[in-house]
């Protein structure tokens, strides 16, 4: 386990009556792209938001690179290294593409660089924009980006953030088919370059073309944590996916 | 006549700083600060407590200076679990905590009689020369203040700040501690109100708490709608077009022929009916907020 970025230990989170996770336990390795999978409503992006601090666990603990998180505030972990996405971005009307990706960076961005110069970060940011296929965008308000430019820009600032760890909410959703593919590749070359990935999808074909190992959870719980060619022989995995499919067919 | 347009100019030139200075917190930061008129205060009566008990100008100045920093501080702490609303009706609140104190704590500020006979500004030279070097500092003093403004919302913290007033959780999701920036641009942009009370101190040779009333504060933000919230040059000619506008009514009124009951009247007509035709006409402004800077393009 010493090799581990992320520890998740005995993590549980309830909304009133309503408890969202129970005792999850798993841990992510230095450089590993895992794939974060259930159905609807089964604690996903709750974890997630344990995870980058948005609230805090009720129980448990979250370790990262080996200081415990647990309870820090959402920016504090970011600084540490581990930075996510949102399933639906949200972002500025009133800054470019390019401004937004200029103020990202956080590091050393405080009041000490009021009197800095960037433009050494100007092929940094034309690299990036040029590799997610945002270079003819960069001077639109960022609001007015389509949904999978949305999420695509949501990556290149997560990248500009210098990431230890990124955690993706969805990053398919709503992406064009060959946009996906290219997006495959690109999230390829941010782990190559050695940041590990943790990516909740609904998309079984890109978590299979993507990720070396699975997490599916359902009801709040940890159900599987396998290679993603296992999933479909794991029978609990099967009918958290599938039960109500066969439930309807027994009614009929 | 010309003395009268050179007093006008330095009260435009002492608003226009009030001005960029709530522009920073509003317009760059997304602050509905509604107790604009408290950061002067500290300036005005950071100069006449350092007269009233003979510490010198000096001491007045560094008094003022350090009071309106912590207040914008605990402005923005203050504020720091609340909604923008929410918060502005804070900052009004406490605006007027203020000024209630400085209506009561005679041994302090002299009460409602206020304090008088503040040393003016360069007192060694007479009449009109005096004005016009008092005009010239305070026109480099908003030139210096707009220069600064500008340096900090086009550069890397201004970036920083626009994401946090946009998308505080994305701010946060990028390591940015939106607290922490809330309470430097309070700080910082407090200072700019506080030389801008102090000046005017020294210039009336008067402080009261009448000048400290809230209205004073919807008066600099009217200027910030209308000259353009998010913009600095904008702040500036809001400030000298309200102030210009205001000292010619009673002329207007003279030439229509009005009671000169009416020039109260006409002033309070002027600002919010000029504020409600901006929001209403032109959101953004007479010079609105640049979308991406010269540096980015």
């Amino acid at each position: 386990m010493s090799d581990s970025v992320l520890a998740i230990e005995g993590v549980a989170k309830s909304f009133g009556a309503n408890q969202v996770l129970a005792n999850v336990c798993f841990s992510i390795r230095k450089g590993e792209i895992v794939g974060l999978l259930g159905p609807n409503g089964c604690g996903k992006s709750t974890l997630l938001n344990l995870i980058s601090g948005v609230f805090p666990a009720d129980a448990g603990t979250l370790a990262f690179q080996g200081e415990n998180m647990t309870g820090q505030s959402m920016d504090h972990i970011a600084r540490r290294g581990l930075v996510r996405t949102f399933q639906l971005p949200s972002m500025p009307r009133r800054m470019t593409v390019a401004e937004l990706l200029h103020g990202a960076a956080a590091r050393g961005a405080g009041f000490g660089s009021l009197f800095r110069r960037d433009a050494s970060e100007m092929a940094e940011i034309d690299g990036l924009l040029d590799e997610l296929a945002l270079s003819h965008v960069r001077y639109l308000p960022a609001a007015s980006l389509s949904g999978g430019q949305k999420k695509l820009l949501s990556i290149a600032l997560a990248l500009r953030a210098s990431p230890r760890m990124i955690c993706l909410d969805e990053p398919t959703a709503g992406v064009h088919p060959n946009l996906r593919h290219h997006m495959v590749g690109l999230l390829r070359r941010i782990n190559a370059s050695g940041i590990t990935l943790l990516i909740v999808e609904h998309d079984m074909h890109f978590i299979r073309e993507l990720c070396s190992r699975c997490v599916v959870m359902d009801r709040g719980a940890v159900i599987a944590d396998c290679k993603p060619s296992e999933l479909t022989s794991n029978e609990q995995v099967v009918e958290a996916y599938l039960g109500n499919a066969r439930q309807k067919r027994a009614m009929a | 006549m010309s003395d009268f347009i050179i007093h006008v100019t330095i009260m435009s030139g002492l608003y226009a700083l009030l001005a960029l200075s709530l522009n920073l917190q509003a317009g760059l930061g997304g602050l509905m600060n509604f107790g604009q008129i408290a950061l002067f205060a500290c300036g005005t009566y950071g100069a006449a407590i350092a007269f009233h008990f003979d510490f010198g100008a000096v001491s007045g100045f560094v008094l003022a200076v350090l009071a309106a920093a912590l207040l914008g501080w605990a402005f923005a702490s203050v504020g720091r679990n609340l909604q923008a609303d929410y918060w502005g009706i804070v900052t009004l609140a406490l605006a007027e905590v203020i000024r209630i104190i400085a209506t009561n704590e005679d041994w302090l500020t002299g009460g409602a009689q206020g304090i008088g006979g503040i040393p003016p500004l360069y007192a060694g030279l007479d009449g009109q020369t005096r004005q016009l070097v008092i005009l010239a500092t305070v026109l480099l003093l908003v030139l210096a203040a707009g220069l600064f403004c500008r340096h900090l919302i086009g550069g890397r913290y201004g970036l920083s700040i626009k994401i946090m007033r946009e998308e505080p959780q994305l701010a946060a999701s990028l390591g940015y501690d939106t607290i922490a920036l809330k309470r430097q641009l309070m700080a910082v942009s407090s200072v700019l109100a506080a030389v801008s009370g102090f000046l005017f101190a020294h210039y009336v040779s008067f402080v009261g708490p009448e000048q400290i009333d809230s209205s004073e504060t919807f008066l600099i933000w009217a200027m910030i709608v209308v000259g353009g919230l998010g913009n600095n040059a904008g702040a500036i000619v809001g400030a000298f077009l309200l102030q210009f506008t205001f000292a010619f009514i009673p002329f207007v009124k003279d030439w229509i022929g009005l009671p000169s009951e009416y020039v109260a009247a006409g002033r309070l007509l002027l600002t919010g009916g000029g504020l409600i035709a901006f929001i209403l006409f032109r959101q953004s402004g007479i010079v609105p907020e640049r979308v991406g800077g010269r540096r980015y393009v």
